[in-house]
């Protein structure tokens, strides 16, 4: 019995306290070690956060060296795989942009009025800053989903400052160097977000969820979702003062939703894809109305009355202009119909007028043929009277006729 | 040029080991975490059991504390909790090989789960209880297995390339 107690000190001793070949520390040194980092890390002193900040930086970039071929053949791949879903994805997004087009008119109408609407209730922030970043690592720990930028304390990054990627919210910053930053994303289990489902107005929390999704807590227990809903967004609620309002985040995955108790919610981006963010903070706009600002905010007022009567008067002008557009089509149609007629007419007059030259010659001829028969033998030639005229000539029928003239007078 | 050969095979031997654990941690491929949802598990663990419980010297301990503490800021969690883990699996694997006369890999497997199990029970207790992390155990116990499951198939190939890509340095 003691002999094998003797064997397991032995053995434990060895392990831990002896040095192995080629071994510069024993294994209890730097399991010593381990715990005094462990338990410095503990206090918030400004020399152990100096030595922190030091390591990180040094392992954030040994990191991205040593990513840089296999983010090369990641990238390589992805651009392959784009090039093949190019011609689909342009005929999906030409008829995307078409709707969005339309839509956009009214949108900003819509933004408008919702910003003055917010300045009444104090609710309205403007950018304070806004920083450009590139994604560094992307290391998907087991315990936190983050993702480390290489914009730090130098270009004014600070703790819980929104990280977008285009429009949608996608994290905040929680942990800030000198030259790099970890970015927390809301897909993480530990990030709880005041949200608002729209358009129920309904608000809870969600936390991250699994790989790519989140889930809601701290709901109404009854099903508030109907199956019939068609989407349900879902934007930030602004509660806490962390981040402001109605930042898009995400929609209800009305599938998975209906069939489990759980409210799932699909984000708009996909994590494992972000290259590029965008690091926002807010202030609020100054809200005291004051007598500049009143005048500023009826001004205002004014010229969102004066648009939206000039957009009435705009819309009667242009059904005016319709109906003009319609009188003058009928105008055109009858104009060609007199046109016609008119041309109809005149070849009828031409016709009339040949007529009446035509009765007017054989008028005359009957004229001539009954003075013929009366004085014809005056202006005929004869033997007896040689110098008289020819039948059918000119002279003759002149002769003729002024036979009659001469005896009307 | 034979010399040449004989001094890259025994860098690759010392050194391998060393360069497979650092990848493994730095790239942003972490077998730890893949994207997959019922599958993961832990190469470094099995990395270090594996050529500690094989090797004397195999890994170096100062190269595994610098690996651990790269580990937990690449992951995001307090500075030091991997490299306490990774050297007590150390210590486990040069204690089984300590009192081990005729190896045998049964034996080793079931070694590493007890580890494994213990060194898990340490870091979750350790970030729940003074960091209050959120851990989703289930995944965690799926890692676990898996990570058990893995070390027979890379027993197996580690003994391959040390065998036959390394050959007589051995």
């Amino acid at each position: 019995m003691e002999s094998s107690r003797d064997d397991f000190v032995i053995a434990i001793r060895s392990a831990f306290l002896k040095k192995g070949n080629q071994q510069r520390f024993s294994l209890l040194s730097l399991i010593l070690f381990s715990i005094i980092f462990l338990i410095l890390g503990n206090f918030n002193n400004k020399v152990v956060n100096f030595n922190k900040t030091i390591i990180k930086e040094i392992i954030y970039l040994s990191s991205f060296i040593v990513t840089i071929p296999e983010n090369l053949i990641r990238k390589s791949f992805n651009t392959t795989a784009d090039h093949f879903e190019y011609y689909n994805k342009y005929v999906i997004t030409k008829n995307e942009l078409q709707e969005l087009k339309n839509k956009d008119l009214s949108k900003k109408i819509i933004v408008y009025e919702n910003i003055e609407l917010k300045k009444l209730i104090d609710d309205y922030f403007i950018e304070d800053s806004q920083v450009y970043a590139k994604v560094l690592l992307d290391k998907e720990s087991p315990f936190l989903r983050s993702i480390i930028i290489n914009k730090g304390s130098k270009n004014g990054i600070k703790p819980g400052m929104a990280v977008y990627e285009d429009i949608y919210l996608i994290g905040k910053v929680v942990e800030v160097n000198y030259i790099t930053s970890r970015v927390l994303l809301i897909s993480d289990l530990n990030f709880k977000l005041p949200i608002t489902i729209q358009p129920l107005d309904i608000e809870a929390i969600m936390s991250g969820h699994d790989q790519q999704n989140g889930k809601l807590q701290y709901i109404r227990g009854e099903k508030i979702i109907d199956e019939n809903d068609k989407e349900l967004g879902v934007v930030t609620s602004g509660s806490g003062g962390v981040f402001k309002s109605g930042i898009p985040v995400g929609t209800i995955d009305l599938t998975n939703t209906s069939k489990n108790d759980e409210i799932i919610v699909n984000f708009y981006r996909d994590f494992t894809q972000l290259k590029y963010v965008k690091i926002l903070s807010y202030k609020k706009e100054s809200t005291q109305l004051d007598q500049n600002n009143k005048i500023e905010f009826e001004e205002r007022s004014k010229q969102i009355i004066e648009i939206n009567s000039q957009d009435k008067d705009i819309k009667v002008l242009q059904q005016q202009k319709i109906i003009n557009e319609e009188i003058r089509n009928k105008f055109e149609i009858e104009n060609t119909k007199l046109k016609e007629n008119l041309i109809n007419t005149q070849k009828e007059v031409e016709k009339q007028k040949n007529k009446l030259k035509e009765i007017q010659v054989s008028n005359q001829d009957i004229e001539f043929l009954e003075l013929n028969l009366l004085y014809g033998h005056k202006c005929r030639k004869t033997f007896l009277r040689p110098k008289l005229f020819k039948i059918n000539t000119l002279e003759y029928r002149t002769c003729v006729l002024s036979k009659e003239i001469v005896k009307n007078n | 040029m034979e010399n040449t050969k004989k001094n890259i095979r025994s860098f690759l031997y010392k050194n391998t080991p060393v360069i497979l654990l650092f990848t493994s941690i730095l790239n942003e491929i972490d077998f730890n975490n893949l994207e997959y949802k019922y599958f993961s598990f832990n190469f470094a663990y099995i990395l270090i059991f594996y050529y500690n419980l094989k090797r004397d010297g195999g890994i170096g301990y100062a190269y595994i504390f610098i690996a651990g503490l790269f580990n937990d800021v690449m992951n995001g969690i307090p500075m030091g909790i991997s490299s306490l883990c990774y050297l007590l699996l150390c210590a486990a694997a040069v204690y089984l090989r300590n009192i081990t006369l005729r190896p045998n890999i049964i034996k080793s497997w079931i070694f590493f789960l007890i580890s494994i199990l213990v060194l898990n029970f340490i870091t979750f207790t350790y970030l729940i209880l003074f960091f209050s992390y959120e851990i989703n155990h289930f995944n965690q116990m799926i890692n676990i297995f898996f990570t058990f499951l893995f070390y027979l198939i890379f027993t197996y190939l580690f003994k391959i390339y040390d065998n036959n890509i390394l050959g007589s340095s051995n």
